[in-house]
């Protein structure tokens, strides 16, 4: 019940003494208040309504004040007062408070989550390399229809699936309105779809897949409008899938004074370069750590 | 009232002809005169620099065997060259040797641009025409272009957003991995006369989607506090296509490496939408010994896509024996590239890096935009 | 008569305490320090928790409490973003705006929580916490208190990573 407050100043103490024997005179001497209780649930479930009852007669104010709801209105003591499912969407602790001829009744109760309805999936990351173990991330937060964190164990299942390959079903119980999961990346490069799931709601990512490093790299020349024309074999990762369109393979051509070197992008799976043609000089490939082979210019591969 | 029009005409008239003959005075007129050929240099640089290139060009022996036209282009720059963002500042002129008819003059020019001061060196040569000195300009000699259709295959990477409005969970294209493979602290001179540290590295982009990278070091010394932070700025190609690597410098001026006890190291990178063209190659690389005794890096670029490089922009890494980055150095090259067109460069080398020093090439560049790209 | 007046003259001085009670500096102020928070992450799964994301969190979210506090306090929705987002930005909006509605604020004075990471995402971008706060909450009505109460409360709290900083996305008392 709050009180009326009395703070020390810099008045002297006997001054004090007077203003705290006043304040309990004026205590004494109020209307006696009508008496009042106040009764309401323990628990609610979000978004449902609660009636409020309390005891007494006249004029009242009611004030409701919780996560999301600050509410001050006028009742009637005796009759019900009837809060509204809107106002009691919000998880958490609610404080009601009825004050009537300066006297004030509080009560407290709490909205508790309700089933999980919706859910917020983290999957990371966008881009994994194939055949990574525990490469790949989902956490599923549960919320009920309110965006209440739903606190009471949730059934989750996760799901990863690439087209015509096998797909990874995990099913797991959220704890504290959190569920999660590690899960390798397949050997197969593509976009895999990642789900999570509760009954009647499901989310869904997409986890590219994308080849690894380049497994073979061989390439081949051939005479061209001004110089040599070198080609890389279609380049794959050792799982046989096709190194994306952009990565940079780098030829050196060292002819014994002069080197010259290009950074050619694999483009529809080769890559393709132009340099001098330096008779016996050697060329090699390489992209990132991986080196390909060597040729001489008019020699044997 | 109709004499008072006609006397305000006269004028205006008068006023209009004596500030036109002032203009061509001040222009040299029709004639320009070079008494020496340090004053046939010079005064055609004077011209250069307030973009008058016909009067230039009136200073150019007819022995040069060019036009006006082909003169402008040399000196003003073309295709969105770099030179053509410049201007030139400053000029100093040195006698080579001079005879009676003829002399060699140093010209050290200096140009401001778009990407800071650019310094320009040539030795002309400077004939007698009658009784006037005038300059040999050796004309460029850059191939056209031949006329024809190239069929490109381009390939470029564009970024979808989520849409607008928060959906916190909803996946978002990540930033593309980078590594710094290595990094090295040296105590040297800046190239400005300044001396500090520098940092010097490289970055790779081990993804599979293009990334805008950015370098930032911060030297922490023997109590723990920072003595300085600095990020790479253009010695570093800052768009890495998947696996590309580029080196960095970061230079800090003042600082000294006695006082650094710990250097650390953050590289960022943003997704970027971002072309896997154009592909220049760098050809004949080599390390020549110029007339001073320098060592310089020379080589050609040589554009083998379909669209004009504006402006190419050459950084050079050094390595020692174990493969640590010793040396970053750069420089513009101010004239566009055409598609299949070799065009040469050179870069100052330090000259304690022995007499075959490792390096690697690597060229980064700035194209304008062209609709429909 | 004597005693009438004597009764007005206490209620009077009663009432100007009360008011030099409501007028004191408020620790929901903006500006005001950070309530002291003290974090223990030693039951954080899957993701260990690293020390410079301990400093952060606690740093942030001593921050997310004072622009909670100063919000309330001021009804000023605006002060939110320095600490919330999502959820429970939107909560404490929706909080903000039915205090304008109903003429009230809430001080909060902040006596400082106990913070246990309960959760800490695989890929480091959101943790999810137990908070025991113990605060003191006034509400205020027209200027007068009308109720105070020191509330030792349990939170669900959710953070998450955003414009390079740690904000609360759900405070979810718990029973």
């Amino acid at each position: 019940m709050p009180q009326p407050v009395c703070r020390g100043t810099r008045a002297g103490r006997a001054r004090i003494a007077r203003a705290l024997a006043g304040c309990a005179a004026a205590l004494v001497l109020m209307p006696a208040a009508l008496a009042q209780e106040i009764t309401v649930p323990h628990r609610v479930a979000a978004g449902a309504g609660v009636s409020i009852q309390t005891s007494g007669s006249g004029a009242a104010t009611l004030y409701l004040v919780g996560p999301g709801t600050a509410i001050k209105r006028g009742i009637r003591l005796g009759t019900p007062a009837e809060v509204s499912g809107a106002d009691l969407r919000n998880a958490g602790r609610y404080k009601v408070m009825v004050r009537a001829g300066g006297e004030a009744h509080t009560a407290n109760f709490f909205v508790v989550p309700g089933a999980a309805q919706s859910i917020s999936f983290l999957a990371r990351p966008s881009r994994v390399p194939v055949a990574a173990r525990d490469a790949i991330s989902g956490v599923a937060f549960v919320f009920d229809n309110f965006q209440n964190l739903t606190t009471a164990p949730a059934s989750v299942t996760f799901n990863l699936a690439i087209a015509d390959g096998p797909s990874i079903t995990r099913k797991t119980e959220s704890h504290e309105g959190i569920a999660w999961t590690r899960l390798d990346s397949a050997r197969k490069a593509g976009a895999a779809q990642f789900v999570a799931s509760v009954p009647g709601v499901e989310v869904r990512r997409v986890v590219q897949q994308v080849a690894s490093d380049p497994c073979e790299l061989r390439f081949h020349i051939k005479p061209g409008k001004s110089g040599i024309e070198a080609e890389t074999d279609p380049i794959r990762d050792c799982s046989g899938n096709a190194v994306p369109d952009g990565t940079i393979v780098t030829f050196t051509e060292n002819d014994g004074r002069t080197r010259s070197t290009v950074d050619a992008r694999i483009k529809r799976g080769v890559a393709q370069a132009q340099l001098p043609a330096a008779p016996g000089a050697t060329i090699t490939v390489a992209s990132g750590v991986v080196a390909g082979n060597e040729v001489r210019v008019g020699g044997e591969p | 009232m109709t004499i008072r029009r006609l006397g305000l005409a006269a004028l205006m008239a008068i006023a209009t002809l004596v500030l036109l003959a002032a203009g061509y005075a001040s222009s040299g007129g029709a004639a320009s005169h070079a008494n020496t050929p340090e004053a046939a240099v010079r005064s055609l640089y004077d011209h250069v620099r307030t973009r008058d290139f016909p009067g230039a060009f009136r200073y150019v022996a007819v022995a040069s065997n060019t036009d006006v036209e082909r003169f402008t282009r040399d000196v003003a720059g073309r295709d969105g060259s770099l030179r053509t963002l410049s201007t030139l500042q400053d000029v100093n002129t040195s006698v080579l040797h001079e005879n009676d008819t003829e002399a060699a003059v140093r010209a050290n020019t200096h140009w401001s641009s778009a990407v800071g001061s650019l310094y320009d060196s040539r030795e002309l040569r400077v004939v007698r025409e009658n009784e006037d000195w005038k300059v040999v300009w050796p004309s460029d000699k850059t191939p056209n272009v031949p006329p024809q259709v190239l069929a490109l295959n381009f390939l470029r990477w564009e970024i979808i957003h989520p849409a607008a409005g928060e959906d916190w969970g909803a996946q978002n294209a990540e930033a593309p991995r980078v590594r710094i493979l290595n990094m090295t602290p040296l105590q040297h001179d800046l190239g400005n006369g300044l001396q500090g540290v520098m940092i010097l590295g490289e970055i790779v982009n081990e993804d599979t989607v293009p990334g805008f990278v950015s370098v930032t070091a911060t030297l922490l010394g023997a109590n723990g506090e920072s003595l300085g932070q600095e990020t790479a700025f253009d010695k570093i190609s800052h768009t890495l296509l998947p696996r590309e690597v580029s080196p960095f410098r970061i230079d800090f001026p003042g600082a000294k490496l006695a006082d650094i006890r710990k250097v650390t190291m953050e590289p960022t990178a943003l997704l970027v939408p971002a072309s896997a063209d154009p592909v220049i190659g760098v050809l004949h690389q080599r390390i020549e010994t110029d007339a001073r005794g320098h060592k310089i890096l020379k080589g050609e670029l040589v554009n083998q896509s379909g669209e004009t490089v504006n402006i190419p922009h050459v950084i050079a890494t050094f390595y020692n024996e174990a493969g640590k980055v010793i040396w970053v150095s750069d420089g513009y090259v101010d004239h566009a590239l055409q598609p299949q067109i070799p065009e040469p460069f050179q870069l100052e080398v330090r000259d304690d890096m022995g007499a075959t020093p490792r390096f690697r090439v690597t060229v980064n560049q700035y194209t304008i935009e062209r609709q429909g790209a | 008569m004597k005693i009438l007046s004597r009764v007005l003259l206490s209620l009077a001085a009663c009432f100007g305490l009360g008011m030099a009670g409501v007028a004191a500096p408020s620790d929901s102020a903006p500006g005001a320090s950070a309530p002291a928070i003290a974090l223990d992450v030693s039951q954080a799964a899957p993701r260990q928790v690293e020390d410079s994301t301990v400093r952060a969190i606690t740093r942030d979210y001593g921050r997310a409490w004072q622009a909670l506090a100063a919000a309330l306090g001021q009804n000023r929705a605006d002060l939110l973003p320095e600490g919330f987002v999502g959820v429970a930005r939107q909560k404490l909006s929706e909080r903000i705006a039915e205090q304008q509605r109903s003429g009230l604020v809430t001080r909060v004075i902040d006596h400082g929580h106990r913070l246990q990471a309960v959760f800490y995402s695989p890929e480091g971008s959101a943790m999810e916490l137990r908070d025991t706060a113990r605060y003191e909450i006034q509400l205020v009505d027209g200027g007068s208190v009308v109720s105070t109460e020191t509330v030792t409360a349990s939170y669900a709290v959710l953070m998450t990573v955003t414009d390079d900083r740690w904000k609360v996305r759900v405070l979810q008392e718990t029973e």
